[in-house]
């Protein structure tokens, strides 16, 4: 008898090993950004309205120069539990004004805190693995030109067992995956390119227009043909150019969109894109013009959410 | 033969106040198409798909006015059910959505007012006068429509 609760003990202890081991950080490598340049601000503007930031961090409903602070605080509430977005402004405490530019590479690119923590899927890492360095360090020299916003967000709220952060190195190894989504010759037109290059990384389209498993992974194999919103209110349209889609759209209809918010019926955006839809009139029209060229290349899927909603 | 007229008039004039009492999503969806209707000339002719032209540009601002000032009255308590992508955070939040209401009317009612007796004069004094009523569009659904585009 004592030798099998020694036994059992034995196992939960190999048991509870194997899981932190296979839980830990995953930091990035020195030599994949050993060949990043001192940010440049100027390119970053670019880089901050192509990932979006301000549509969580800033305020909720702030508008113009006020979508440049970025105190957080905007509540997503989903089957997983409420996520708050944080302070990531450039003030030194509440903020991350403090952080090193390395720092801020392994937030976005591999999803973990200056102290070794994960960080939860809410923050689309699993996008911005596919970005460029170069271009995330840009980002970083951005927001520090931005204002020091005091006091800090709330914390998330979340119940057993996705409060427990940790488990999150599991949930990355089944779902973090830097590759490309739509294969691409090498020679493809630039234009095409460049339009995968924001679709899948910083624009992360497909983390509210693809659907998700029941782990919360997003299925490859519908990628972008829309999902219920996370937050139940709705859904997220199909951007595919299957049954349900945009298929009809030009590509100059799309880019338009992205820029005046209005379909090509002269319905407008509503809900949670109306906001990134401002991120988008910040581009070049070349970059709308190049995201518009992707949603025309990519595979033409049915609906990915039921036809009841 | 005059009052035949009239009394076909006033039917089909009940009739019409009949439907839009007894169905109140199928008018605010036919109001809300005439808006996107007259948001589409606006766009196509600041696109410049379409040839300006002052009396065009009129009547799409009159439409726009008219719906601002009508659209409001078809949110009655419990309409919220059926076939409709009205958010349940009209009624959750009504002072948010008659402060809405509110900008929308106050803009489209300057619109008009700078539209005067033959429509703005030139494509840009048209887009000076339109462009803040349709940034209502979107302010509008951001809040107060669920999510479908």
């Amino acid at each position: 008898m004592r030798r099998l609760a020694f036994a059992a003990a034995a196992i939960a202890v190999a048991a509870g090993a194997g899981f932190w081991l296979l839980t830990g950080p995953d930091r990035l490598e020195a030599s994949e950004i050993a060949d990043v340049e001192a940010g440049d601000a100027t390119r970053g503007e670019t880089v901050f309205w192509a990932g979006g930031c301000a549509s969580c961090h800033a305020a909720p409903g702030a508008d113009g120069e006020a979508r440049k602070e970025l105190g957080g605080g905007l509540e997503l509430a989903t089957e997983f539990g409420t996520f708050v977005a944080p302070n990531i402004s450039s003030h030194p405490e509440d903020g991350i004004g403090a952080w090193s530019e390395e720092d801020f590479l392994n937030a976005m690119m591999r999803g973990v805190s200056p102290d070794g923590r994960h960080y939860y899927p809410a923050f689309p890492y699993t996008s911005y693995a596919r970005m460029d360095p170069q271009d995330v360090a840009d980002l970083f020299a951005f927001m520090k030109t931005l204002p020091a916003v005091e006091g800090e967000a709330g914390e998330h709220k979340l119940g057993f067992p996705f409060n427990i952060r940790r488990g999150l190195g599991l949930w990355k190894a089944l779902h973090l995956d830097s590759d490309h989504v739509l294969t691409l010759p090498a020679n493809a037109p630039e234009e095409l390119l460049r339009g995968r290059y924001l679709v899948e990384g910083p624009g992360h389209c497909g983390e509210c227009h693809s659907p998700r498993d029941f782990s919360g992974g997003i299925k490859r194999d519908e990628w972008l043909a829309g999902a219920v919103s996370a937050e139940g209110d709705g859904v997220v349209p199909n951007i595919t150019p299957g049954e349900g889609g945009i298929g009809s759209w030009s590509q100059s209809d799309i880019a338009y969109y992205l820029e005046s918010g209005f379909t090509p019926d002269f319905d407008s955006v509503g809900g949670a894109m109306v906001s990134v839809q401002k991120n988008m009139a910040q581009l070049d029209d070349a970059d709308r013009q190049a995201i518009a060229a992707y949603l025309k290349a990519v595979e033409a899927r049915p609906d990915g959410f039921p036809s009841s909603r | 033969m005059r009052t035949l007229i009239l009394s076909i008039f006033a039917v089909s004039l009940s009739a019409t106040a009949v439907t839009a009492a007894d169905d109140p999503v199928a008018a605010r969806k036919l109001l809300m198409q005439s808006a996107a209707a007259a948001a589409g000339i606006s766009g196509g002719m600041m696109k410049g798909d379409i040839d300006y032209n002052p009396a065009i540009a009129k009547s799409a601002i009159a439409t726009l006015n008219a719906v601002s000032h009508t659209y409001g009255d078809y949110f009655p308590e419990g309409s919220s059910e059926g076939e409709t992508t009205a958010s349940p955070k009209i009624w959750e939040d009504g002072e948010g959505w008659q402060a809405a209401l509110e900008k929308f009317q106050a803009d489209t009612s300057a619109a008009a007012e700078a539209s005067g007796k033959d429509g703005p004069a030139d494509l840009a004094a048209f887009q000076q006068a339109v462009g803040p009523v349709l940034g209502n569009c979107k302010s509008c659904h951001e809040n107060f429509r669920v999510q479908k585009n």
